[in-house]
């Protein structure tokens, strides 16, 4: 940095390399602007979402909201609605709401360690897009809830445990048992001994067994009878076949008797027909006969009438 | 009583001495707010921008900025990939990496960077210059160039003042752009699939805010690091003639230089984090 003169050239030429640090910079800082807003979503069309939380802890402004880890909105700003919860809007940028359909679920999940996370779940894609400004609550995931209560589990399970360890626990007992049955197996009874509980019992099963043996012998000799009595030349099956075959003949005779009866029965009615006839006829013989009967009722009316040995058939009490 | 008295007399010349000294460090803090409003003006006027004067200011930028800037960046490079290296192990042993990008981002370019550029461009650039101008002033040559009709402030400091803030800039802009592409590398290796992730990540860290707070305080580190040694000079020959004055001259401004630099981080880091 002296102060001699610089000649005119070297001037222009030192004021044209200051020019280009000053558009370095301007391009510098042009440039982070630039970024930085196109980073922060200025460029880009969003539409709105309101989260309705119970509690917005752990939930900043321009935290993401995720859909299967991927970014997909970021949380503008949060308020305190009149009824006491917490209204979170969230933009979404246009080209990623197709994510978000009018069934999706929106969770607010806390990690252990303190970070928060708001994810939304879409079960089906299909169903209709989410309106802009549509207001969803969300379901809260705190692992940290869940530790008190896992501790209180966890102390559960041990008590269970020990109860079941101890000295005097049935589980102790059922092994003790266990043992006893093992010693019995060992035993000159063998397995037989530990299941019947004595010797005796195992000596008298023993028996129960031989027996059981002779009897199937003796079943198996009758099975061999009756297999002759039945199955055998004069057996039961040859008689049966022979009945079988006189039953048939038997049916055969039976229905030409019972073709006959059917012709009877047709000839009966044809006799019937003949009946119905004649009495039709008869009815008219019967009108003839009562009028033959009315004339001569007359006549002898009348000749009672002429009749000079008109009899009195008053009869007179004494 | 002789005792009592001399410690009486004691207090007094510490009262006095105090006095003495607390006005001293208010007037000189007078001259160097004074001095930067006049050069403020100066360089936000159109009409201080005659040939000459262009001509000495993309000098003294020149001079200022381009010897300094690839030292200062190789420099601002290597330093920054070790705090990266640093950071990024780290997290990851603790299983922290989703936010080792952030914590790169916000140690390394929202604070350490505009801090060492400014105490860099201060070391380099402005203190030297202010012990120049306070030379010129003593042995007379500014009274001679007033004397041939030119005007020092403008021909002399207002050069000096522009160049020490554009340096402060130009330095913190490039460091931190080289910055954010070794943490980018550091992070998510040499591959541009990351590049939404980061930017992302970017958006995320710098609110409006936070950026407003970054360009504001390297504004003001660029401002206090340009004026404060330059500004030394207005305070009068009277001094400048003790022996030695020069360099307690120049370490006093360093002092009021760091104190300053001081006060602009705190109230940024209130602002940031509070």
């Amino acid at each position: 940095m002296s102060d001699d003169p610089t000649p005119a050239r070297g001037a222009n030429h030192l004021e044209f390399k200051a020019t280009l640090l000053l558009i370095t910079l301007l391009v510098l800082v042009g440039g982070a602007a630039l970024y930085l807003s196109y980073a922060r979503g200025a460029f880009e069309s969003t539409q709105q979402l309101v989260l309705i939380a119970e509690d917005s802890e752990g939930v900043s402004v321009g935290m993401d909201m995720t859909f299967a880890g991927f970014p997909i909105g970021r949380v503008r700003r949060i308020e305190l609605a009149p009824d006491g919860n917490a209204r979170i809007l969230v933009d979404v940028p246009i080209k990623d709401a197709h994510w978000l359909r009018t069934t999706s679920v929106f969770a607010l999940q806390r990690g252990v360690v303190g970070n928060t996370n708001i994810r939304a779940y879409t079960g089906i894609l299909t169903d209709p897009l989410l309106p802009d400004g549509a207001v969803r609550s969300v379901l809260r995931g705190d692992a940290t809830a869940e530790i008190p209560r896992l501790m209180a589990e966890a102390r559960q399970v041990l008590q269970n445990l020990s109860a079941m360890t101890a000295s005097d626990s049935s589980l102790n007992a059922s092994l003790a048992n266990v043992q006893g049955f093992t010693d019995k197996l060992k035993g000159p009874g063998g397995a037989m001994g530990a299941l019947v509980g004595s010797d005796a019992d195992a000596k008298k099963l023993i028996t129960a067994l031989d027996r059981t043996n002779t009897l199937l012998a003796r079943l198996d000799g009758l099975a061999a009878k009756a297999d002759t009595q039945v199955f055998g030349n004069d057996g039961l099956v040859r008689d049966a076949r022979t009945t079988v075959t006189q039953l048939n003949a038997m049916l055969v005779d039976a229905r030409a008797s019972l073709q006959k009866v059917d012709a009877v029965l047709a000839e009966a009615k044809a006799v019937g027909a003949n009946v119905n006839a004649a009495t039709t006829d008869l009815g008219a013989l019967r009108a003839d006969v009562e009028t033959s009967l009315r004339n001569v009722d007359g006549l002898i009316n009348e000749l009672n009438r002429k009749w000079p040995f008109k009899r009195d058939t008053e009869l007179k009490l004494p | 009583m002789t005792t009592l008295r001399n410690l009486q007399e004691a207090v007094g010349d510490l009262g006095r001495d105090g006095l003495r000294s607390s006005l001293g460090w208010g007037v000189s803090w007078w001259h160097v707010v004074h001095a930067g409003a006049l050069v403020m003006v100066l360089a936000l006027s159109p009409s201080t921008y005659t040939r000459g004067v262009r001509a000495a200011c993309a000098r003294h930028v020149w001079v200022g900025t381009a010897p300094m800037l690839p030292w200062f960046a190789l420099l601002a490079s290597l330093a920054s990939v070790v705090i990266i290296r640093i950071v990024v192990v780290t997290a990851v042993s603790y299983g922290l990496t989703q936010y080792a990008l952030e914590m790169v981002i916000r140690v390394l370019v929202l604070e350490l960077i505009p801090l060492t550029a400014a105490l860099f461009v201060a070391l380099r650039a402005t203190v030297p210059a202010g012990g120049e101008l306070t030379a010129m002033h003593a042995s007379g040559a500014l009274h001679e160039q007033e004397k041939a009709g030119a005007d020092p402030l403008r021909h002399e400091l207002l050069p000096r003042v522009v160049a020490g803030t554009f340096a402060v800039l130009l330095l913190a802009a490039v460091s931190c752009a080289i910055a954010m592409v070794l943490a980018y590398f550091a992070v998510y290796g040499f591959s541009i699939g990351g590049l939404g992730g980061f930017t992302r990540t970017l958006g995320q860290i710098f609110e409006p805010g936070v950026a407003m707070i970054l360009a504001l305080k390297t504004l003001f580190f660029s401002l206090a690091v340009a004026l404060i040694p330059v500004a030394a000079f207005l305070r009068g020959p009277q001094s400048t003639v003790a022996p030695g004055a020069r360099s307690s001259r120049e370490l006093d401004s360093l002092v009021r230089l760091f104190a300053a630099i001081l006060v602009i981080e705190i109230v940024s880091l209130v602002g940031n984090y509070y």
